[in-house]
């Protein structure tokens, strides 16, 4: 019965170990990128369709932190909802669901001159590049995306703001 | 009618298993994004279990499938249920509210963790039982097993 059991867990980890190293193997760009912050962010269909010439490049965390050290701005581009449950501290909200309503108003109280990070929920979402692709269309020149996003920030440490905080 | 019970139990298994790890495969960045709003892993190690995870239930449930190697496979799935339910059930506790992305990593169409819970408590109770049924109907040890 023990001998079974023991044959079996050994096998059951062969399986792990085989499927693990496959997978691995398919993936080993994605995962190496993701380990040393390199990640460029899936751009959107959309986005694709009508990006200007000039596309926003990808900030990992320390230049984050620079950029907003010297006064940068970094702008949430996730939906209202989820800026209130928790969102970077000093990070203003331009959710890209609502970005015709509130791009005016962003206009208006942030120069064109201001380096600008967006950022939203980190992995896959597309919502920080597509949001910086329409600061530039609308005049910004210096914006940057940080791919990791809320989670990479929150995971590092790094002060948060928000009723879930 | 045990016989016909375990092999039921294990061509349920295998599809399900097969299919959540096929639709995964298809979408591993999107898969990490889905593991990074349980808010358990440091950023990079949502990837690492994003583009592993999908080929251990697609290779387990393929396994189910040719009838070998059947209580290994078992296992794996039994414990990748029980990891996910301790998941789902930490996500219950803080109140989080998101899809689980068992199956649909690309779409946002899934279920809220609480159903997926349940569906998981029920895998389970079909690995117990497949796992038992076996050692009524299959009296060799599964090394004999092709």
């Amino acid at each position: 019965m023990f001998r079974d059991l023991k044959r079996i867990g050994l096998e059951a980890c062969v399986l792990i170990a085989f499927a693990a190293l496959f997978g691995l193997s398919l993936n080993y760009q994605l995962v190496m990128d993701a380990f040393t912050g390199h990640l460029v962010t899936q751009v959107s269909q959309a986005a694709e369709e009508s990006a200007p010439t000039t596309l926003p490049l990808p900030a990992l965390l320390d230049e984050v932190q620079q950029v907003m050290a010297s006064g940068g701005v970094l702008v949430d581009a996730r939906s209202p909802e989820l800026y209130a449950a928790g969102h970077i501290d000093g990070a203003m909200s331009l959710p890209m669901i609502e970005i015709e309503a509130v791009l005016p108003y962003f206009l208006e109280h942030v120069s064109k001159d201001q380096a600008l990070i967006t950022y939203c929920s980190g992995f896959g979402c597309p919502d920080s590049f597509d949001l910086g692709v329409r600061l530039i269309e609308a005049g910004y020149q210096n914006v940057r995306v940080f791919e990791g996003g809320y989670p990479e920030w929150r995971d590092a440490g790094l002060p948060v703001a928000g009723e879930g905080q | 009618m045990k016989r016909f019970f375990y092999h039921l139990g294990r061509l349920v298994l295998a599809l399900v298993f097969i299919y959540a790890g096929a639709v995964k495969m298809q979408d591993v960045v999107a898969f990490a994004g889905h593991i990074a709003a349980y808010q358990i892993l440091p950023y990079a190690l949502n990837y690492l279990v994003a583009a592993t995870l999908p080929y251990m239930e697609f290779l387990a449930g393929i396994m189910l499938l040719l009838n070998a190697r059947v209580r290994p496979a078992l296992l794996v799935v039994g414990g990748m249920t029980l990891i996910f339910m301790a998941a789902l059930v930490s996500v219950l506790v803080r109140g989080l509210e998101i899809d689980c992305g068992c199956f649909d990593p690309g779409g946002g169409q899934d279920v809220t963790a609480g159903i997926a819970l349940l569906r998981d408590i029920g895998l389970m109770i079909l690995v117990i039982l497949v796992w038992f049924l076996r050692r009524g109907t299959v009296p060799v040890s599964d090394a004999a097993v092709p």
